[in-house]
């Protein structure tokens, strides 16, 4: 598009919102971006498929008389784009006041940290080459096929990469620019096993900088050890065991925590977290942290969706609740400070012991190092989840699991957790070591 | 009704025939088995309602290209949402690297060919010939219908999102063929208190409609299921844990046929050998009673489709026939590898992605049996009646759904209602331990999406009443 430096998405983005506010909007928002990506997937040693794409896109939020709406288009052509305006504002006169609805005041807007900071964007991405790409996959092709025995039934590669730039324009004074890039490389495998079934498994892992990933031999050897254990998997009793949840896999339960934790849950009465700010709801092992100034991380960002000037938080503190989600709409409803509308990147802090010195001293342990279907309710806490893993006697694996389900109230589990690891999981914007949690609730025979 | 989907909906975008065929030649410059050009232009709006107010709106506009090269089982794709030719152009150069040295089949010479015969969904008028206003008033109404319906509602939260999508197909082999897809989905969400309880609870309805697909019985339906399931979870229970009989209701059950047996359907997985049913066409792999398939050709429903995303009719596909199993989904690319008829089941989420072999409408055709014998067949289990979500393992054939709401079965009677767990089983072996197929097939009127590759795509589902023998219910120690 000819829209491609940052100052070029400025421009546009500022006229946006000059039109919206001459078209009768008392206020207007605009993120204009543009990005690029492209993907190479490797199977039985040829390219599988390969998807490239540079893209383009705009968003307006508009206040007119008080009536709140939003809209996005990727057809910038300037007399589109127009027809586009013309229609957003037309259609918003339609609804009905929101009293709540506007733009967080100036002052509150901004920038919490420089880019030098974030690091978001690693210099080498831009001469990242096809054949980067395609040697990367094929490193970890041929490591896959190295490491493979007769039981492969075909192994799959995935190599990615992809950058952005968004400008961000606001009627209150805001503008300003954020950019970042990511890489992904990865690989997954099938097996076959007596009886018909193919187990199959995959890891991936992403980073902001290419020197943050793993190596292709480490990539492939953890795709056929996970691979490998996922053989001759069944269920066992039902029961209440320890659980280990190895770092990698941790997001999946600590994500029943976002939504209760959001303002528009607790103003909706949809938050088992209602009114308890200040108390405690876990084990006072637990602290979690919200840190968007994280170097190089996959959620840091400069500012909020709100605009809002972005910080550290600590969410949860010894066990004690310290924070909401809570953007400026919401904040305005619940007659509180906003805090920010959604996370950022989270940390739970390392805590002494690999997840191996800590499974030693269980007799019997379920490992959950993934999961399958499984949902919440954000109202009540309640969860219930498939799971994949293995059972462990002080350690040691005794037998692969499948169509099992763990499932309780998230509270109880929270005041159930009694360790942390050392061993943070870096290529995710949850960076959490491995988490022990005692007598959790598992079904299976 | 609305005309016929138009060839000439892409020449406001300055798309005409020169454009194509200066495209695809582009494309395919190297040689390829197959290419195409998929344009689609996209409206879509959506009305929401939150403490009494119709406080929000979001409209958006898609518009875009995704150009595809194939040579064998490779793909080359690139897509822009500039469609001018020289961006349309640098697109084509990159999808076409994978044919690079490959020496893939010429291009053939293309003629401007007819759209497609289907109209599975008419409507008398385009979404975007629907003023926001039109809209205001029924979200409105559902909002004020829901609190007459229970003294204990909170809070009700509504939903009105629709969309048109235009589509134009080029293809290699000389089709080009157009499509317009309407799609409506509305919701209603009530949180009901109770005491020291709370629960939300909501209902939704969606398909390819236009506005008077609202009528004032589904209107109702929309608001009192709502309102009845929030009341219903607030006096649930937790469920049981362990392997115990299980009976799905009919209607959004069509979630285990989803998970169970229809991605493992999907001929790619098939193709590569990674499903578990790769090698088993044409053995039995259920009681004779079941029969199931997938159906693009339902009018209105939310998985239809006149024709798929690179341009084959649809079809109604048979995965299943009195236990044994039939045909896979396949794309071009797959049809080509088995050397079979594509059965209309490439699908794509947009423009961005390319072409994968997916589901349509999966459900379950009549059995013989009485709903009530079903259930009074069961001494001790679980009924499942709505659901939210499931998954499979594509190999190893394990999946998951997640029941939001159900009962025990005690004694052959539903008893305590139940709710929040996910079943656990795997698909050839819960196919087989299907015990009885109740005569009450219903197809969910509920707005399914389906995840696959990182793509979404809409899908309906039914069921008749089923029991299955034996799965594993996530519930805790009663």
């Amino acid at each position: 598009m000819s829209h491609t430096t940052p100052e070029d998405l400025l421009a546009l983005a500022h006229s946006v919102e000059k039109r919206a506010r001459e078209l009768g909007a008392s206020e207007a928002a605009v993120s204009v971006s543009v990005g690029s990506h492209t993907t190479v997937q490797r199977r039985e040693g040829k390219v599988e498929r390969a998807t490239a794409a540079t893209t383009r896109g705009l968003g307006v939020s508009v206040l007119v008389d008080g009536r709140y709406s939003s809209h996005s288009t990727s057809d910038l052509r300037p007399e589109a784009l127009d027809r586009f305006l013309d229609q957003a504002v037309a259609a918003t006169r339609y609804l009905e006041p929101d009293p709540y609805r506007g733009q967080a005041d100036g002052d509150l807007c901004g920038r919490g940290t420089t880019d030098e900071t974030l690091d978001l964007l690693d210099p080498n991405l831009a001469a990242h080459s096809a054949e980067d790409r395609g040697s990367a996959a094929e490193a970890i092709e041929n490591k896959l096929a190295e490491l493979g025995d007769d039981n492969v039934i075909s192994a799959g590669v995935y190599v990615a990469d992809g950058s952005g730039t968004t400008a961000r324009v606001m009627s209150n004074g805001f503008a300003d620019v954020s950019r970042g890039g990511w890489f992904a490389r990865g690989g997954e495998m099938t097996l076959s096993e007596p009886g018909g079934k193919r187990p199959e498994a995959s890891a991936y892992y992403s980073a902001r900088h290419l020197a943050d990933l793993p190596d292709s031999d480490f990539i492939a050897e953890e795709v056929v050890r996970r691979a490998a254990e996922r053989v001759g998997s069944r269920s066992v009793d039902s029961g209440t065991y320890p659980m280990i949840l190895a770092n990698r896999a941790t997001g999946r339960i600590l994500g029943v925590l976002g939504a209760p934790l959001s303002g528009g849950a607790l103003h909706q009465g949809r938050s088992c977290l209602k009114d308890k700010l200040g108390e405690k709801i876990g084990s006072s092992k637990l602290t979690l942290h919200d840190d968007p100034w994280r170097a190089r991380g996959l959620a840091s960002r400069p500012f909020d969706g709100d605009g809002l000037v972005s910080k550290p938080r600590t969410i949860i503190d010894a066990g004690v609740l310290k924070q909401y989600y809570i953007g400026v709409y919401h904040g305005r409803k619940l007659d509180v400070a906003p805090t920010t509308g959604g996370r950022s990147n989270w940390i739970i802090p390392p805590g002494e012991r690999s997840a191996f010195e800590m499974a030693k001293d269980l007799p019997k342990a379920i490992w959950v190092d993934g999961f399958m279907g499984g949902n919440s309710n954000s109202v009540t806490g309640d969860f219930s989840f498939g799971i994949r893993g293995k059972l462990l006697e002080y350690g040691e694996p005794v037998q692969n699991l499948s169509e099992m389900n763990v499932g309780g109230n998230l509270l109880g589990l929270l005041e159930r957790l009694a360790e942390v690891g050392n061993d943070p999981w870096t290529y995710s914007s949850m960076v959490t070591p491995t988490l022990v949690f005692d007598d959790v609730q598992f079904s299976g025979l | 009704m609305s005309a016929a989907p138009s060839l000439d909906h892409f020449l406001d975008f300055g798309i005409t025939e020169n454009e194509w065929r200066t495209v695809l030649a582009e494309a395919t410059a190297f040689g390829a088995d197959d290419a195409d050009l998929y344009f689609e232009h996209s409206t879509a709006t959506s009305v929401g309602l939150s403490d009494g107010i119709v406080n929000r709106a979001h409209t958006s506009v898609d518009l875009g290209v995704g150009i595809r090269v194939v040579v064998g089982d490779q793909v080359g794709y690139a897509y822009t949402e500039e469609l001018t030719l020289k961006a349309m152009l640098e697109a084509a150069r990159i999808a076409r690297e994978i044919a690079r040295g490959q020496g893939g089949a010429a291009p053939v010479p293309f003629g401007v060919r007819a759209t497609h015969g289907s109209d599975f969904y008419p409507v008398a008028r385009h979404w975007s010939d629907v003023d926001v206003g039109e809209r205001v008033p029924l979200v409105r109404a559902w909002e004020e219908a829901a609190f007459t319906k229970d003294a204990r509602i909170d809070k009700v939260q509504v939903q009105l999102a629709d969309a048109d999508k235009y589509i134009l197909i080029v293809r290699a082999d000389g089709q080009v063929i157009a499509d317009y897809r309407p799609m409506t989905r509305a919701g209603v969400s009530c949180v009901l208190v109770d005491g020291d309880r709370r629960e939300a609870g909501g209902y939704n309805v969606a398909g390819r409609s236009g506005l008077d697909w609202y009528t004032p019985e589904r209107q109702a339906r929309l608001v009192s299921e709502s309102v009845r399931r929030a009341s219903d979870l607030l006096r649930s229970g937790p469920a049981p844990a362990g392997e115990m009989p299980v009976v799905l209701a009919a209607g959004s059950s069509g979630i285990l046929l989803h998970e169970a047996i229809g991605h493992g359907m999907e001929a790619d997985f098939n193709r590569k050998g990674i499903s578990i049913f790769a090698d088993r066409i044409d053995s039995k792999i259920a009681p004779s009673e079941v029969t199931i398939v997938d159906d693009g050709t339902l009018p209105g429903a939310r998985g239809a489709i006149n024709m798929d995303d690179e341009g084959n009719a649809t079809e109604k596909t048979t995965l299943v026939e009195n236990g044994v199993l039939r045909t896979f989904l396949h794309d071009r690319i797959s049809a080509r590898h088995y050397g079979v008829d594509p059965t209309g089941s490439g699908r794509r989420e947009s423009f961005r992605h390319p072409v994968l072999p997916r589901m349509r409408c999966t459900y379950m055709e009549n059995g013989p049996h009485d709903p009530g014998a079903i259930i009074s067949s069961v001494e001790r289990g679980i009924y499942c009646e709505t659901f939210s979500n499931g998954q499979v393992a594509i190999g190893a054939g394990d999946f998951a759904f997640f029941v939001r709401q159900g009962y025990l079965i005690e004694n052959g009677k539903l008893t305590e209602p139940i709710k929040d767990v996910n079943l656990i089983g795997n698909g050839p072996e819960v196919l087989a331990a299907i015990e009885m197929v109740g005569n009450d097939l219903e197809i969910d009127e509920g707005g399914w999406t389906c995840g696959k590759d990182g793509q979404s795509v809409p899908v309906s589902q039914g069921m008749p009443t089923v029991k299955v023998g034996k799965l594993s219910v996530g519930g805790g120690a009663r």
